[in-house]
């Protein structure tokens, strides 16, 4: 939809909004799967054990920093 | 989707932006929700389903519940590792 369509300042605010909450909700549930896929190896159980949750920890923020390298990496 | 089409071009407004805005966060919601749960149901049956029987077992279902809980508590640690620190 186009925002321009509809002449009004407030729902443009809203849908930018929107887009970048839809940008975060998007990238944590990608990383959400792919640390699962990673770090939950056994069937799951009542509690994540420290392991499992330090694993996701990581395994998100080093997906973070991968991602930064490889865009560095392809600007050169 | 038809409650989205445009109002014929000249007249007022079908809709107010107000009446938009709360539509759109009705239907956010619900695509948000059921992307979530479709991507709960894949991970759960590849973990809790590895066989499946003739019916679902107890220890299928007792295993989906738990697979159910730590996904949404996954969900709730990526997003405070990439957003609450650093």
């Amino acid at each position: 939809m186009d925002p321009s369509s509809v002449n009004s300042p407030e729902l443009e605010r809203f849908l930018n909004q929107e887009k970048q909450k839809a940008m975060v909700n998007e990238m944590i549930g990608k990383l959400t799967s792919v640390c699962w896929d990673k770090c939950i190896t056994g069937t799951p159980g009542s509690k994540f054990s420290s392991s499992e949750t330090s694993c996701l920890t990581n395994c998100a923020q080093r997906y973070m920093d991968m991602s930064i390298l490889i865009m560095k990496r392809l600007q050169q | 989707m038809d409650s989205f089409s445009s109002p014929s071009s000249g007249s007022s407004p079908k809709y107010s932006a107000e009446d938009l805005m709360d539509q759109l966060k009705v239907q956010l919601a619900q695509a948000y929700a059921e992307e979530f749960l479709e991507t709960v149901r894949g991970k759960c049956f590849e973990k809790c389903i590895t066989k499946p029987g003739s019916s679902l077992s107890g220890s299928e279902s007792s295993c989906i519940s738990r697979c159910t809980e730590r996904y949404i508590e996954a969900t709730g640690i990526i997003g405070r590792a990439l957003f609450n620190q650093r």
